[in-house]
């Protein structure tokens, strides 16, 4: 069997993680819109309850994995000397997860 | 009469500005433009939350920064950014579930998404501004 | 009427050039393809291909005022002055308007474009119900014209790899065919990053097929075919 992330597994994968982020982004708005944050204090609390840290954290996990397949796509259409898409790539891929540690460091903190 | 040489390299119209661009392309285009630069701005998020999560002064410096007009200046690109990936994704979406894939519709949908994102940008102005 | 026309002879050329052209409307023209046919009488160099003069062969496809069509139902009424004549945009231009279909018919030959049947042949015809027969109503009268792929983005920055719509539609003519026994096997070979799933949606294909069919919604089709039989 050959993984094929390119084609069935990423696009459900960009999908998936699409409609989390599209309802964490409501919920979110929604919640500063209506109560936004008075203080520092008050804004840490919020963010360091168990649910709202939980679906941050959900969050950069999926806005980094979506990202992902979105980069790499514009990087199969635009760069086409494979050394040169590969180094994208890699950048690209070195980037996310280098965010993303760095949200759940912050968010665990 | 000559040898036949080896073809000659031929050669390819593919001038996009010459190309018709239909209402549906420049949504599918901004899609792109638009989660390039949210990805771009991921980095930026991440240092935001960690700087105001931090202290006190770390949380007034968030809240300081939005008074720079440059940095205002990009809060709007991106909120008009993730309100067109946001409306662009939902059409994908609806289209993924065989929902509104008929020329007609999809160009209506199109228009819309474009609308939605300049609405949200207007609003997000007014509120910078 | 004026006219503008890609031109590109490689035995003279060593890169394509655009002409004008200066030629008075008679009333029997209708379609652009009758005026360029009297045209071709004043300039025998002029190539461009056609045969049908009817929008059924596919042949006259080429790029009208930056927007693909067959030039044999477009109707000269309808068109701005001047009118700009170019190659189908992507593919290798042979010569004037004749562009190589190589690479087109490659793709299309790709999907096996015809019933796949394990097993014994049955004795006589391939039955099927006026409701299966009317799945393919929307991809079976596809001409072949290219129109569509010329004009996909996705092609132009894959295009030896990415199917395109015009093959993809038939893929889908055939998955969604009750005779046919591959569905499976044309599920799975579409089924990598490049072949189906470089289409975003444009739906430039939709918007220029000259047969008023829509590729995109085959794609999405098969998508959905895949997705079923995945879960
Ligand atoms: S789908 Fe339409 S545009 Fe594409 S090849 Fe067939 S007839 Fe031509
Ligand atoms: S819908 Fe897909 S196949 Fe059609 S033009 Fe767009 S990318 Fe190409
Ligand atoms: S000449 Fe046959 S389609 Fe136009």
């Amino acid at each position: 069997m050959k993984a094929r992330y390119g084609g069935l597994r990423g696009w459900v994968l960009q999908r998936a993680t699409a409609l989390y982020l599209l309802g964490f982004i409501i919920y979110f708005s929604l919640h500063g819109l209506l109560s936004p944050p008075a203080s520092f204090e008050d804004w840490r609390a919020w963010m360091q309850s168990t649910g709202p840290r939980l679906a941050a954290l959900l969050f950069f996990v999926a806005v980094a994995l979506h990202a992902w397949v979105g980069l790499r796509d514009i990087a199969m259409d635009y760069v086409k000397p494979l050394g040169l898409r590969l180094a994208v790539l890699a950048a690209v891929a070195g980037g996310l997860a280098a965010t993303l540690t760095w949200a759940a460091l912050t968010l665990s903190g | 009469m000559t040898e036949p040489g080896p073809v000659p390299k031929r050669p390819v119209f593919l001038q996009p500005l010459q190309i018709e661009l239909p209402v549906t392309a420049t949504v599918s285009f901004a899609h792109r433009v638009s989660g390039l630069l949210l990805a771009l701005a991921l980095p930026f998020l991440v240092w935001t939350l960690a700087l105001s999560l931090h202290d006190p002064a770390g949380y007034g410096r968030v809240l300081a920064g939005l008074q720079y007009p440059p940095v205002r200046l990009a809060l709007l690109v991106l909120a008009w950014a993730l309100a067109h990936h946001c409306a662009a994704g939902v059409r994908h979406l609806l289209f993924d579930a065989g929902i509104g894939t008929t020329l007609a519709v999809a160009r209506r949908s199109a228009w819309a998404a474009h609308g939605f994102a300049l609405a949200v940008a207007a609003l997000v102005a007014g509120a910078l501004w | 009427m004026r006219l503008s026309i890609f031109r590109y002879n490689p035995e003279s050329d060593t890169k394509p050039r655009m002409q004008d052209y200066e030629i008075a409307r008679e009333p029997g023209d209708r379609m652009l393809l009758d005026l360029l046919e009297r045209l071709r009488a004043t300039d025998d160099s002029l190539a461009y291909r056609r045969s049908c003069r009817e929008g059924v062969c596919g042949s006259d496809a080429m790029n009208i005022n930056g927007r693909n069509g067959l030039a044999c139902i477009t109707q000269l009424d309808h068109l701005k002055e001047p009118v700009v004549l170019r190659p189908l945009p992507s593919f290798p231009v042979i010569r004037d308007l004749v562009v190589d279909m190589t690479r087109f018919f490659e793709h299309y030959h790709a999907i096996r474009p015809y019933l796949i049947h394990h097993g014994p042949e049955p004795q006589r015809e391939y039955l099927q119900s006026p409701e299966e027969r009317e799945k393919l109503d929307g991809l079976y009268e596809c001409i072949l014209c290219a129109c569509c792929t010329s004009e996909c983005p996705s092609s132009w920055w894959n295009p030896d790899r990415f199917l395109g719509p015009a093959a993809l539609l038939q893929a889908c003519r055939f998955i969604v065919d009750s005779r046919d026994q591959a569905t499976d096997e044309r599920l799975e070979q579409l089924d990598d990053a490049y072949k189906l799933f470089r289409c975003r949606v444009i739906m430039n294909c939709t918007h220029v097929c000259p047969k008023g069919l829509n590729p995109a919604a085959a794609i999405e089709r098969i998508r959905q075919a895949m997705l079923r039989r995945g879960l």
